[in-house]
């Protein structure tokens, strides 16, 4: 019995250091990013209290246009990216999900070729650049329109719903659009929700290809200026815009970078219930390993 | 005659498939196609050279090629060896604590990581292994160790893309292990029970065995990811002093295709990549079917 115990307390407390390794530098960030300025190297990586509070790095964070600017652009390419996602995402589903639909093995065989054969870095950038969609935000929502697995998941979620309802609607008269948008649609709303939190992570945390395409700082998602100021560590192009060196606000550069990344985490940890609620059944349903 | 009549009335469903379908053609087969760019000479204007297999013949000779696929087998390797078992691990632990307010905590702080991006988990780890302040070398100090610089030693860097790995996706592929757990029927834990069974002896005997088949499903699924060596996390960690031994196919392609702008030659190694790409999904695909009944799509 005391062995058992003691087993037990182990696995406890190994579960707790793990979650440690979580928690502290994600604390240890916030509290640097709310350190006064001046005092940012005397914090250690393992403070969670921030010495001399203050709101300072926000403020300066908050007025900078490459920081504002990556906001908005990476809340609208999650916004509209996800909401052209959902719509061509559910169309298809829909069609694919119904029996009657002649052509549904071929379009199947086809998705699963789409999905096994994925084209290379180089013919993707030069589309783009062919399409004239260089330098447009435009191009990340349109690039991946639609992910062949979150397809076939919420396909299969269509196939859920029993078949008797759709029934008594045609007999009424509906036609198939209308089946779709007034009986399939709300009657998915926890599927499209799962979907909608798939594909809303996925635009908020897009930054590869917008390295790729964007070079216009401007345009430019949250998710790059985070690249180029605490990756690149290049703080000449964030700090250089505002003139911060002429002002006479003493600032921390590792404030200002703790400061930059709890901004880009705020808005998964606000979501962060939802997600847990749909994200992970729907991903154990759908079977998707990403 | 059926076949119109049906056609007719189903117009509005080839409607509805139009657009994704338009979407398909211009941005998976119309680039899909443009890898033949792998076999030509790129010219800025007029059409491109056909030029064989001289791309391939450059790329095999190269020493830099070499190092740079060696580089990917040796981290995918050893993500497979140290960063696989954990998840499976995990969950025997999780499946442990039988306070569910506790077991809720660790959960969802253990998921959070595989929502963050690379970029935020690099910021993260380059501020956490900062060789003066970061918290890895202030305990290490504690502890009377030297400061090391990771993120800038060749020795070092390969397992921190090991325990960044561990830190971002352990909580959350063990989401499918405790799923696998939970099926097992509780009638064997009590059976087990009666017969003066230990916990460790219950998870030896009856959650092991039943994790077996989940275990190899995900074990070749991942096997089919093998050449992409984990991109984006390279992508992100990677600095002027450890390129040589963390430039993967990927971050190759990249470099010497946006960078240095020889589009031909790294779509040939881009081509190279996805060749043997897909004969380890399709490969990983049958295997798996035939040996869980699961296959990758």
């Amino acid at each position: 019995m005391r062995r058992l115990e003691t087993s037990k307390l182990a696995i406890y407390l190994l579960l707790f250091a793990f979650t440690l390794t979580v928690l502290v530098p994600l604390l240890n960030l916030l509290a640097l990013s709310f350190t006064a300025p001046g005092k940012a190297h005397l914090m250690s990586g393992l403070d969670l209290i921030p010495k001399g509070f203050s709101t300072i790095n926000y403020e300066l964070l908050f007025s900078n246009p490459l920081i504002t600017g990556g906001i908005l652009n990476s809340v609208w390419i999650t916004i509209a990216g996800t909401a052209l996602n959902l719509a061509l995402t559910s169309m298809a589903a829909y069609v694919l999900a119904r029996n009657e639909f002649v052509g549904k093995k071929a379009v199947l065989f086809f998705l699963i070729v789409i999905m096994v054969f994925e084209p290379g870095m180089i013919p993707e950038y030069l589309l783009v650049k062919d399409l004239g969609l260089m330098n447009t935000l435009t191009s990340l929502i349109l690039y991946k329109a639609v992910n062949v697995y979150y397809l076939f998941i919420l396909m299969r979620f269509f196939q859920d719903i029993p078949e008797e309802i759709l029934e008594a609607a045609r007999i009424d008269g509906a036609g198939h659009f209308r089946m779709y948008s007034r009986i399939m649609m709300p009657l998915s709303k926890p599927g499209l929700a799962t979907l909608g939190l798939f594909y809303g992570v996925y635009h908020w945390n897009e930054y590869f290809r917008a390295t790729l395409y964007i070079s216009e700082p401007s345009k430019w998602p949250l998710q790059v200026v985070l690249r180029q100021f605490v990756v690149r560590k290049d703080n000449t192009s964030l700090i250089g815009s505002q003139n911060l060196f002429d002002s006479s606000i003493p600032f921390d550069f590792a404030s200002l970078q703790a400061g930059t990344i709890i901004i880009a985490i705020v808005p998964l940890l606000v979501l962060y219930p939802f997600i847990l609620k749909y994200y992970a059944k729907g991903a154990l349903e759908g079977g998707v390993k990403d | 005659m059926k076949a119109m009549k049906r056609l007719r009335q189903d117009w509005v469903l080839y409607a509805m498939l139009a657009l994704p379908l338009l979407y398909f053609f211009i941005f998976h087969l119309i680039p899909l196609y443009g890898m033949k760019l792998a076999f030509q000479d790129y010219r800025i204007l007029g059409d491109h050279v056909w030029v064989g297999w001289k791309h391939f013949e450059t790329l095999f000779s190269s020493p830099a090629f070499a190092s740079v696929l060696q580089n990917t087998i040796i981290i995918s390797l050893m993500k497979i060896v140290f960063v696989f078992p954990i998840p499976i691990v995990l969950s025997l632990f999780i499946n442990e604590v039988r306070s569910s307010r506790y077991r809720k905590y660790v959960q969802s702080v253990l998921y959070l990581p595989h929502f963050l991006s690379w970029v935020v988990i690099a910021g993260i780890w380059i501020s956490l292994l900062n060789p003066a302040t970061g918290g890895v070398n202030q305990l290490a100090s504690f502890f009377q160790l030297p400061s090391i610089d990771y993120m800038t030693s060749k020795e070092h860097i390969r397992w921190v893309l090991v325990f960044s790995e561990i830190w971002r996706s352990a909580g959350w592929d063990s989401i499918i292990y405790l799923a696998a757990i939970m099926k097992i029927s509780p009638g064997l834990y009590e059976a087990a029970k009666i017969d003066g069974a230990t916990r460790l002896q219950q998870m030896r005997f009856i959650t092991l065995p039943h994790l077996y088949s989940t275990v190899v499903t995900v074990f070749i699924l991942n096997l089919g990811f093998f050449m992409n060596a984990g991109f984006d996390q390279v992508f992100n960690f990677m600095n002027a002093s450890v390129i040589s031994v963390v430039d993967i196919l990927d971050t190759y392609v990249y470099r010497i295709g946006i960078g240095n702008g020889q589009f031909a030659y790294a779509t040939a190694a881009s081509l190279f990549k996805g060749v043997i790409g897909i004969v380890l999904i399709l490969g990983t695909h049958f295997v798996s079917k035939r040996v869980s009944g699961k296959g990758v799509w």
